[in-house]
């Protein structure tokens, strides 16, 4: 053994620096030293033997005893040492036979640090742990002070309790901050002040206990207190702190207590042990839903409005013929039936449908946005030789109607179909008001004709009166002998403009029921016709029919004319000139203000006609408009006289199609008044474009037969029956469902479905798939 | 012929590439399920039906014809009703991410559109400016390393808290302890404050779990937070109950609410932690509440006593004030009496070039306990677009000034400024909040971060979502429909709110930690800020940095 002092001869303390190189001269040549130091820092630091090196530190200790300690060196200080002790030691054995201050075991690797009495503060902090060597351990008898084991990544603590500085808390205020490795052994009660978000509180296991046990009886020999034995290998009086993984913590709540039970212990206390909303909203339901939902959370239902709106045809057909409903009919096979049903709504499916009527329900048809509308005209001749339908038993009231023009005729064809009695009186010898007088034949032909006023006259409850030129007296008495009277005499005034040389003018009117009578008038071989609309279109046909050869139709304004009238005009040859005013016509012409002369032997005047109403009561009242007179009727055609009605012309100028609407309304309400029920206009909303899926259907090159048209209609705002929703629906919600016969749904008065599509609610998540696929336009998403 | 529908172009008629959002759907990913329809809080997409024409041109064969495929797709609409709004809720619930919104990079001509029925664009969120904030840009640059004792935001132990209410001058504190005089009432707080939000502007879900969440960090977490209620009155149950100490009650031009505030007083089991007047808003200077009618639901109505189903606006001024004097006369000391002179009462501005006068007025009233200065990043439920990206001051030198202003008379640490607006907004919360701290705030009120972070608001600067105001949040956190605020669990947002707190906590330590404080926030420790940018750093006087 080599003694090696830390004072000189003087008693003179030697630096740190010099004592050692003392010390590892010493080292080199003896496995066990003796040093009586005096206070030196770094003592045992990188010291190492071959046969393994002893120190023993015999006078006071510096700084860092044992620093740097490596593997086979131990160390035994007899006394207290100061701060550091083992400071980054690799595997010396150090025993320190008193207290430690602070900084214990600071970086260790490896290698062991017994302490005899208690360590200050930052004890095993930062602590390392190579795989490839033992763990380094750090054995208290007494106990730490504050914020122990900081940082500890490696290192075994044993905290004993015995003689502790403060017995209540013998690891200090905060161990265990940032430890994410290692283990410590205490026995004796702690603040409950450690990281626990680093470690967890525990008993040793049945592993860790026999680890500690195999060890403890070495322990107390180093230190010096064997007797101790009995006392500190009681297993209950030991816990451990354990590090916890990264992966334990990022399975723990970020606080201390899972919310859901603070929810129930601490938060709904709070509230009297209830929802704190339940008074101001009782019975509201706050839980926690999906955001894919069925049932009554859903923000939109979806809702199969079968026929509760009207397709195009339907809407803007005057008479509100259901066309869509009648091409299901025939696409089904029930041709008879679907004749039948247009006849409810018309006398003359040929003649207007098929033939005058510019046909209003297919320019707005759906399916010309595919390829080509609708063919109407081959549909209402297709009807021309049905039968009429069978008149209901009779209601034993009587109508008389004044006109038999389209308006009162079909009012007259409603009211007996219906079983009312409806006379006609009409001023000319003939039925068919202008339909009769003025359309050329070439517009009207003539054989379609006579079979629907065939069909008309064969009718049951159909009686006409021809030649009856109306008066007042007249009137009356018709007012006493009928239930109503419907006004229905048109317009047989014609307009005229009393510029010089106006006598010589003929008005269309007269022109045109002249040229389709047995006796036609001569005309002239030039033709000027003031007035360019669709009637004075008509009137030029009818001269060039008549033999003339240069026809001008002039107007001061942008002529109105459109349609076939206007295209057969032009095909003969017809011009049209405008702005063009009359300043006067001589026998040479027209003369416009210009001074210009149009040549013509003929002059024709067709601005309009107006009604002759000199057998109206007073108390009917009349709203005068452009300087004539026309009767002021409300939405049912009733006018200031409850029992009277008018209709057509005589309301105000329009399509033979609407005055086939008009009679039809009246006829209704006249209806609905004798049953004592209410009358109800047609009030179905027009299905948008939109709402329809029309890509369904590909172009295809329309056919002139009536099955074709079937084929190709859309069945806007219909029901097609096609399954298509309940096919896209991806929940499987919709299904389709038979009608008892008594429950169905259904346009009036013709198709009736007897089925229904039904969404599931338990089902239905809202997705709106039904109604952007349907290509009716039947299922709409309804907010909810 | 192959057209497929009619096409009629009117002024207002758009294209999807003129919507901020394009939808970008994936046919081949998409298995038709119809959730991303369902959830759609705008009903701007839809399942399209689509035809294509294929033409056989066989010219060799003179084989020619056309055949005609349909084809299905999710479609958005281009009404402006129906504007797809990016929100994104259809990529979340999409089983097979087909489907998403994406940010439209066209110059999108429905920004002309915006103003339908004569109603110019009104919004929620906040101003539309993205990109980073001046508050993003200053750096914490004083750090104490071998100069001052280190400290570790790990390990030492911080006092982060904050003095809510009017603090004496020293002098002034003795002679009134000696003569027995009032001490005005202050609170000791988290110094990040959940702003105002009423109930009404949030769901029940969401304001519900903030509050819970507070009280979780309150009574688990000891971290102190308080929450302002916003100015829609405070559920009965929740005057009644210990948590009333975690809330700052508000009152407003509107006075929703009060009076059931005013019933529940003799029933408090404790004292609210403040009251905050509101005169002014920082999303929408000058204009008033608005809680559109969407959103007055039944129970809202309730609470707030007002029809069901109307337009709540608050008028921008409070009716019967007419100057500031006044206003802080009758307004601070009747709220101060209310509470028996125990609970601090502030008022909050909109951040002005007059922030200063109101600041001074304060000053020399006694029962002021603070002031909240919002700033024109702040948010809102609803507001007029033209209101929130164009009305209003920035934040930062607004703070600074007053700061400024209150230590040339000495007077910086007797009453506390508190400074909001874009708090967070690119969710640098703790380092925003701390740069107005040291900048001279003595807190920070947070609220559309709170909403961002504790619940998953979708709303951004780049004009996504933004549908607070009509009450169809798809997040169900502004929306008084159970069906979409029972989307959210108040369990979950109370648990973000304590991560939320704790998170911050940890930040603001991090960031006092190099400064060598630990013990008080450094309100006003302007030597430790710099910028890169010369002209901010001489307005706000603190060091420029490159």
């Amino acid at each position: 053994m080599i003694v090696v002092k830390g004072r000189d001869e003087k008693g003179q303390r030697i630096n740190s620096m010099d004592f050692e190189k003392m010390v590892r001269k010493a080292a080199a040549s003896s496995a066990s030293l003796s040093l009586e130091s005096y206070g030196q820092h770094n003592i045992g630091i990188r010291l190492q033997h071959p046969d393994g090196l002893h120190i023993d530190v015999k006078g006071p200790s510096g700084q860092r005893l044992g620093c740097m300690g490596m593997p086979g060196t131990s160390i035994v200080c007899h006394g207290a040492s100061s701060d550091d002790v083992g400071y980054l030691n690799i595997g010396a054995e150090i025993a320190v036979l008193g207290d430690a201050t602070n900084g214990v075991c600071n970086a260790m690797a490896m290698g062991k640090v017994y302490i005899k009495g208690s360590i200050g503060a930052r004890g095993l902090t930062m602590t390392k742990w190579n795989p490839d060597y033992e763990k380094p351990e750090l054995w208290v008898l007494g106990s730490t002070g504050d914020s122990f084991a900081e940082f500890n990544c490696g290192g075994t603590a044993v905290v004993c309790g015995v003689n502790a500085k403060n017995p209540a808390n013998i690891l200090g205020y905060r161990p265990c901050v940032g430890m994410v490795g290692g283990l410590i052994f205490f026995r004796g009660a702690i603040d409950d002040s450690f990281a626990k978000t680093n470690a967890r509180l525990d008993r040793p296991n049945d592993e860790q206990w026999q680890w500690l046990m195999e060890r403890m009886g070495y322990f107390l020999e180093r230190v010096e207190s064997p007797e101790l034995l009995a006392t500190l290998t009681v297993r209950e009086e030991w816990q451990v702190l354990v590090s916890i993984t990264p992966q334990e913590r990022a399975l723990m709540f970020s606080g201390p207590m899972p919310m859901a039970e603070f929810r129930e212990k601490y938060w709904k206390g709070a509230f009297g042990g209830g929802d704190p909303l339940r008074d101001i909203a009782p019975g509201l339901d706050r839980s926690p839903i999906e955001a894919i939902v069925t049932g009554d959370l859903r923000r939109n239902r979806p809702y199969w409005a079968n026929c509760e709106s009207a397709a195009p045809c339907t809407y803007y057909c005057p008479v509100h013929i259901p066309t869509v409903d009648r091409l299901r009919l025939i696409r089904e096979g029930r041709a008879d039936e679907a004749y039948e049903m247009i006849l409810r709504y018309t006398p003359f499916p040929a003649v207007v449908c098929g033939a005058v009527c510019p046909n209003l329900c297919v320019e707005n048809c759906s399916r010309q946005n595919v390829d080509a509308p609708i063919d109407a005209q081959v549909l209402g001749r297709a009807v021309t030789q049905f039968k009429a339908p069978a008149v209901a038993e009779p209601l034993g009231k009587k109508v008389a109607i004044i006109g038999a023009g389209p308006g009162g005729m079909n009012a007259a064809w409603q009211l007996a179909l219906a079983g009312v009695e409806a006379h006609i009186f009409e001023k000319d010898t003939k039925i068919g008001g202008k339909l009769a007088q003025v359309i050329p034949w070439e517009r009207l032909p003539q054989a379609i004709w006579n079979q629907e006023i065939e069909r008309f006259l064969a009718t049951p409850n159909i009686h006409v009166n021809l030649g009856v030129d109306m008066d007042k007296k007249k009137f009356a008495q018709l007012q006493k002998d009928f239930d109503y009277v419907v006004v229905a005499v048109g317009t047989h005034s014609p307009r005229r403009l009393l510029f010089p040389g106006h006598e010589r003018v003929i008005a269309a009117l007269d022109f045109l029921k002249s040229a389709k009578s047995e006796a036609p008038p001569a005309i002239g071989r030039e033709v000027v016709i003031i007035g360019a609309g669709n009637v004075g279109c008509d009137v030029a046909c009818e001269a060039y029919r008549l033999g003339a050869e240069k026809v001008t139709l002039v107007d001061i304004q942008k002529p109105l004319a459109f349609g076939k009238e206007k295209e057969n005009a032009e095909a003969l040859g017809a011009t049209f000139r405008w702005p063009v005013k009359t300043k006067e016509v001589t026998a040479a012409g027209l003369v416009t203000d210009e001074g210009e002369v149009i040549a013509a032997q003929t002059v024709i005047i067709s601005i309009g006609d107006i009604p002759a109403l000199p057998f109206l009561p007073e108390n009917i009242d009349t709203v005068t408009v452009g300087g004539a007179a026309w009767v002021k009727t409300d939405k049912a055609h009733l006018t200031s006289d409850s029992k009277v009605l008018a209709i057509g012309d005589v309301e105000k100028p329009g399509l033979a199609t609407h005055a086939l609407g008009a009679g039809k309304t009246a006829a209704e309400f006249i209806l609905a008044a004798i049953k004592g029920v209410e009358w109800k206009p047609f009030a179905k909303p027009l299905i948008p474009q939109q709402a329809m899926t029309i890509t369904h259907y590909t172009p295809d090159t329309p056919l002139a037969t009536q099955q074709n048209q079937a084929d190709r209609c859309l069945s806007c705002a219909s029901c097609r029956d096609c399954h298509l929703c309940e096919t896209i629906c991806p929940t499987g919600a919709i299904s389709r469902r038979e009608l008892k016969p008594d429950n169905r749904i259904g346009a009036d008065p013709g198709f009736k479905a007897s089925y229904e599509y039904v969404s599931d609610d338990k089902k239905c998540i809202a997705c709106g798939f039904c109604a952007d696929t349907c290509p009716c336009g039947i299922w709409i998403m309804h907010p909810y | 012929m192959v057209s497929v529908r009619p096409v009629s172009v009117t002024p207002g008629s758009l294209t999807y590439i003129d919507i901020p959002w394009i939808i970008e759907h994936r046919e081949d990913r998409c298995t038709l399920c119809g959730h991303c329809t369902s959830v759609c809080p705008k009903g701007s997409i839809y399942l399209a039906h689509r035809r294509q024409r294929m033409p056989k041109l066989d010219i060799a064969n003179k084989n020619r014809g056309n055949e005609y495929r349909t084809f299905v797709g999710i479609r958005q609409k281009t009404t402006m009703a129906n504007a797809c709004i990016g929100c994104g809720m259809c990529s979340m619930v999409c089983p097979n991410e087909a489907i998403g919104p994406v940010p439209n990079t066209n110059e999108h001509r429905s920004l002309f559109f915006h103003n339908q029925k004569g109603e110019p664009r009104k919004r929620g969120g906040r101003r539309n400016a993205p990109g980073p904030t001046l508050l993003d840009r200053i750096l914490f640059d004083r750090i104490s390393m071998l100069t001052d004792p280190a400290l570790d935001a790990g390990r030492h132990e911080f006092n982060v808290t904050t003095t809510l209410g009017r603090v004496l001058a020293p002098e002034e504190f003795l002679r009134r302890t000696i003569s027995g005089g009032w001490i005005p009432p202050t609170r000791e707080i988290f110094p990040f404050v959940i702003g105002s939000m009423s109930f009404g502007a949030l769901s029940p879900n969401m304001w519900l779990g903030l509050l819970q969440g507070v009280a979780y960090c309150n009574e688990i977490l000891g971290i102190p937070v308080v929450m302002c209620t916003g100015e829609g009155g405070c559920p009965p149950w929740v005057l009644r109950s210990k948590y009333l100490k975690y809330l700052v009650l508000q009152i407003a031009s509107g006075y929703f609410g009060w009076d059931e505030i005013i019933r529940a007083i003799p029933e408090m089991q404790c004292d609210p932690a403040a009251i905050e007047i509101k005169y002014g808003q920082g999303a929408k200077p000058g204009d008033g509440g608005l809680l559109m009618w969407f959103k007055v639901s039944k129970m809202i109505a309730r609470l707030r006593g007002v029809p069901e189903g109307v337009d709540l606006p608050s008028p921008p001024v409070h009716q019967t004030l007419y100057s500031i004097e006044e206003s802080v006369m009758k307004m601070i000391q009747t709220l101060s009496t209310a509470f028996s002179h125990k609970v601090p009462v502030y008022p909050k501005i909109s951040a002005s070039t007059s922030s200063k006068s109101v600041l001074n007025n304060l000053v020399r009233n006694p029962y002021a306990g603070g002031l909240v200065i919002d700033g024109i990043d702040g948010g809102t439920g609803a507001a007029y677009n033209v209101s929130m990206d164009a009305t209003g001051h920035p934040i930062a030198s607004n703070v600074r000034e007053c700061y400024l202003d209150l230590a040339a008379q000495g007077k910086q640490n007797e009453i506390p400024i508190f400074a909001a607006g874009g708090i967070g907004k690119n969710g640098n919360v703790a380092q925003n909040g701390m740069a107005l701290i040291m900048l001279g705030a003595s807190g920070v009120h947070i609220g559309k971060y709170v909403m961002q972070a504790a619940a998953g608001c979708l709303g951004s600067e780049k004009n996504r979502c933004n549908v607070c105001n009509v009450g169809i949040c798809p997040k169900g956190i502004t929306s008084q429909n159970p069906k979409l605020y029972r989307r959210l669990d108040p369990d979950l947002v109370a648990e973000r709110v304590a991560d939320i707190f704790l998170s911050i906590q940890t930040e603001v330590k991090k960031i006092m930690a190099p400064l060598g404080r630990s013990q008080s926030l450094p309100i006003g420790m302007s030597d430790a800020l710099g910028i890169n940018d010369k002209d901010a750093a001489d307005r706000l006087q603190i060091r420029y940095v490159c």
